[in-house]
């Protein structure tokens, strides 16, 4: 299990490289997302999105 | 090149030979201690220790395979450079996105005009970015007094297809091309506009006919939207 990952991502450069990139952006996504709710959640019911349906009637195209 | 070398070799054996005995009468001058023993063998200066005794580090040895530490090793490594690359691309991205128009400025810089209020024949003079525009809602006949010019012959030569989106609305930035004055509209001998700074006349189509200025007025970027509104920026 270890030699086969270790053999197929790690052995050469370019699939380390690879890998490196891929997790890379999958990683940035991800942290994105949980700092997204995180802040989210620490200011609810401050932002507009929250508040929104008070002002403005319906129709949710801007 | 090997006789070279050789001979280079010997050269320098002999020197250091011969200077031998210079060193060490520089070495009785000398008021610095000599190395001790210096032409003997390497001496450990932990006295007891005759033998090299290495130490026994198999409790520090890891457990497991050859092939999982390096796996995690790598891994390790990896994670390090996925999380430097994504901080440094959101570094880059961040900057950059830090010197783009922010949304004011973005808003200040377009302009929005109802056309449907402009009727025909009429000139509609706006502000955008500090500047004058001209809108001109050309009847027909000013259309076809625009494209019967002969284009060879204008001293900016453009066609007036090339200076207009749809024919009937003429939209340029109303800055005199020779010195920024703002020219009157209606005026001059083309049926145009006309420069009262310097007296330059432009035609229907706001190209440069006579008077000092050197080209046609500018046309800013500008956009039909669909509910027949004119976007400037």
């Amino acid at each position: 299990m270890a030699t086969a990952i270790y053999n197929t991502l790690f052995r050469r450069n370019w699939t380390m490289l690879g890998a490196v990139f891929v997790g890379a952006f999958a990683f940035e996504i991800g942290y994105d997302n949980v700092m997204n709710k995180v802040w989210d959640n620490n200011n609810r019911g401050r932002q507009w999105k929250d508040i929104r349906h008070k002002y403005v009637e319906g129709g949710d195209d801007e | 090149m090997a006789p070279l070398q050789t001979v280079s070799r010997a050269l320098a054996r002999s020197a250091t030979a011969s200077r031998a005995p210079a060193a060490t009468a520089v070495r009785a001058m000398s008021s610095t201690p000599a190395l001790r023993d210096s032409s003997s063998s390497y001496q450990s200066p932990f006295k007891g220790e005759s033998k090299t005794n290495v130490p026994d580090f198999s409790k520090y040895m890891s457990k497991g395979s050859g092939s999982t530490n390096a796996l995690f090793s790598y891994f390790m490594v990896g994670t390090l450079g996925a999380i430097s690359a994504a901080g440094a691309k959101s570094t880059i991205q961040q900057f950059l996105v830090n010197m783009s128009a922010s949304a004011d400025v973005l808003a200040m810089a377009k302009v929005e005009v109802d056309l449907a209020a402009i009727p025909e024949g009429k000139n509609v003079i706006i502000k955008w970015r500090g500047k004058p525009v001209f809108i001109r809602h050309r009847t027909a006949a000013e259309i076809d007094e625009a494209n019967s010019i002969n284009v060879a012959s204008l001293r900016d030569p453009e066609t007036d297809d090339q200076r207009v989106k749809k024919p009937e609305w003429l939209v340029m930035l109303g800055v005199c091309t020779h010195l920024g004055c703002v020219p009157i509209g209606e005026a001059g001998d083309f049926g145009g506009w006309f420069c009262p700074c310097h007296g330059s006349h432009y035609d229907i189509s706001g190209r440069i006919r006579k008077g000092p200025a050197p080209l046609n007025l500018e046309i800013p970027a500008y956009d039909f939207s669909d509910d027949g509104k004119l976007v400037v920026g």
